[in-house]
């Protein structure tokens, strides 16, 4: 790898966030590189959407830095943050129900981007994202009238028309079956490379992730329990025990054989 | 950009203006009709601003009578007091309720309040101010009231110049809205009013969007406090309270259509003429606005113009699939922003 590719855009340090007496997160430390595709799991409640949250700016933490490209970022407002290229994909998509699903990819590129285009431009934009997520032919609808799974690609699209360095990704394929899965992680792998997009990608669904990411990061009550490739953290018995659980072992295994094959 | 008629997104505000202004020509040996006319135009812009408050930046403000009484009471006792002249006396008045709304505006943001808990805070703050009013008797003679006479410039004794004066107003709110709604903001307006934490993600400064929308609308509604004052002849706390100036307010804004041009003065003819029949009535007037108001919340949220919109839009939908073809043809070159146009103008920008 080129010294450029390695270059690091994210930097948490020692993060940590309480709710009253609840700390949330605890003194997290994660790296993200220039067009890295890194997965964040975790069991319920480990704090992986606050840290999202967290990075985005919708909550400032108690202690600890948060650095992008060098700068710190913790204090911003979230529409500062999504300026300086962090966008964010929400868990249950959250649209402009007026808006027509061309307007709410184009709120993203007329208010997400330091230098927004003129008009024309924009509207263009927003339909090349439109196009780029597989929803060509419905930019006039209004998005009360799509279902959930496009709704969550309008939300990816208004994400990348921001045009983010690094994309937050928040459970995309929770409630989706294996073939849709699939779908997604081809289009999270075609963003990565088409547009040098870094992800920080957190799942709750293991199979999804194994087999796509160059990283894992796993949190559990706040705080991060393992970090490596796919494969060592299948084989971390801290992991295994302490949240995967029994039986997790086999689903693994299948998966090692598939990413070392690859 | 170039390409577009620069003007044709104002011909509604334009036509409303021509409308209105013929209003006094008819009316003129009735000064009772005139004076209804006048305050209709207020009540309007009033409307205006409350719904750039509520309506876009679901900031539910309130005081507006609280905004307009700044005004009128800040320009009355600002030339009584302090020996300002009318004009200068107006434009401090106006800043000052400017400051005010953009403060209340402010905290709401910073301390993160829901719409229902600005709705109490202000609605606090319109209890402050009448009991300011009352409190301050040296300056405001308490109940009792003002008699603005000879203190403003000179409204009262001039009924057909005030009708216009407070028409160009009622015009200029609505070309200022209109302008907003067109340009890029109106986009972000939109949205914020959506979803304001998707907005926030999609970049959109929120604060500051609520707080300018705040100071704009505080601004035209004590711009009209004031003049109601001079034209009124006589002021008094509760000719500022909530139920003389916001319910009115919001069964307008709720009758006409939130978050469209035309809602707020539509709004106010019909709010205008339901209030003349019921007049005779006396007390029984406020039953009746609180049932209305009820019934609004409960079936009518959409209000007159978007009604008459979507009846518009399904006759030519229906006249559209009679001849499919060109129907098709014609829809694909358009542009999908234009596709509603009350409150949108023809572009995002």
């Amino acid at each position: 790898m080129s010294p450029q590719s390695e270059e690091i855009l994210l930097r948490c340090c020692e993060v940590t966030k309480r709710f009253g007496g609840l700390v949330v997160l605890w003194e997290v430390n994660l790296e993200v590189r220039r067009g890295s595709l890194i997965g964040l799991i975790g069991p319920n409640g480990a704090g992986k959407t606050t840290l999202l949250n967290v990075i985005s700016g919708l909550l400032q933490p108690d202690s600890g830095r948060v650095e992008f490209l060098g700068r710190l970022i913790n204090g911003l407002p979230a529409h500062a943050v999504v300026r300086l290229g962090i966008g964010r994909v929400l868990q249950i998509p959250r649209l402009f129900p007026h808006l027509t699903v061309e307007e709410n990819v184009l709120v993203g590129v007329l208010f997400g981007r330091r230098k927004p285009p003129a008009r024309e431009e924009a509207q263009e934009e927003a339909r090349k994202f439109l196009t780029l997520v597989g929803l060509e032919g419905k930019h006039r609808e209004r998005v009360g009238k799509l279902n959930t799974q496009e709704k969550r690609l309008v939300d990816l699209a208004r994400a990348l028309a921001t045009e983010p360095r690094m994309l937050l990704v928040d459970e995309l394929m929770s409630g989706l079956s294996l073939v849709e899965m699939e779908r997604y992680t081809t289009l999270l792998r075609r963003i990565r490379e088409q547009l040098g997009v870094a992800i920080l990608w957190v799942e709750h669904v293991m199979e999804a992730i194994l087999g796509t990411v160059d990283e894992v990061v796993v949190l559990d009550h706040g705080a991060v329990i393992a970090q490596g490739s796919p494969a060592e953290i299948a084989q971390d018995p801290l992991v295994i025990e302490a949240y995967l659980g029994t039986g997790a072992r086999e689903v693994l295994g299948a998966h090692m054989g598939y990413a070392g094959s690859s | 950009m170039n390409a577009r008629p620069v003007l044709s997104h104002m011909l509604p505000v334009l036509g409303t203006g021509i409308a209105l202004a013929a209003v006094p020509l008819f009316v003129r040996e009735s000064g009772y009709v005139l004076r209804i006319a006048t305050f209709l135009l207020m009540l309007a812009t009033y409307a205006v601003g409350f719904n750039l408050l509520f309506g876009h930046t679901r900031q539910l403000f309130l005081c507006i009578g609280v905004l307009a009484g700044t005004g009128a009471y800040g320009s009355v006792l600002l030339v009584r007091n302090a020996g300002l002249n009318p004009v200068a006396a107006i434009a401090v008045a106006v800043a000052i309720a400017t400051g005010l709304g953009a403060f209340l505006s402010y905290v709401g943001v910073r301390r993160g309040f829901g719409v229902l808990f600005v709705g109490i805070v202000t609605l606090a703050v319109s209890l402050i101010f009448q009991n300011l009013v009352l409190g301050l008797r040296k300056y405001t003679n308490g109940e009792t009231g003002i008699v603005t006479q000879g203190l403003g410039v000179g409204l009262a004794e001039n009924p057909v110049q005030a009708y216009y004066i407070l028409l160009a107003v009622l015009v200029a709110a609505l070309a200022v809205y209109q302008e907003i709604m067109g340009s890029r903001h109106g986009l972000a307006l939109h949205a914020l009013s959506d979803d304001e934490v998707s907005a926030e993600l999609s970049g959109i400064d929120v604060a500051r969007y609520k707080v300018g929308v705040a100071a704009l609308a505080a601004g035209f509604i004590s711009l009209v406090g004031a003049l109601f004052a001079d034209w009124n002849g006589f002021i008094s706390p509760s000719l500022f309270s909530v139920g003389h100036v916001d319910i009115p307010v919001l069964i307008v804004l709720l009758l006409g259509g939130m978050r469209t041009l035309l809602g707020p003065v539509v709004g106010a003819i019909v709010f205008t003429i339901v209030d003349a029949i019921v007049r005779p009535f006396g007390q029984l007037t406020v039953l009746a606005y609180g049932v209305l108001l009820v019934a609004l919340f409960l079936v009518f949220r959409e209000g007159t113009v978007t009604l008459l919109q979507r009846g518009w839009e399904m006759v030519q939908s229906s006249t559209q699939r009679g001849q499919v073809g060109r129907g098709v043809a014609a829809d694909e070159d358009g542009d999908p922003l234009s596709q509603r146009t009350n409150s949108r103008a023809k572009s995002p920008y």
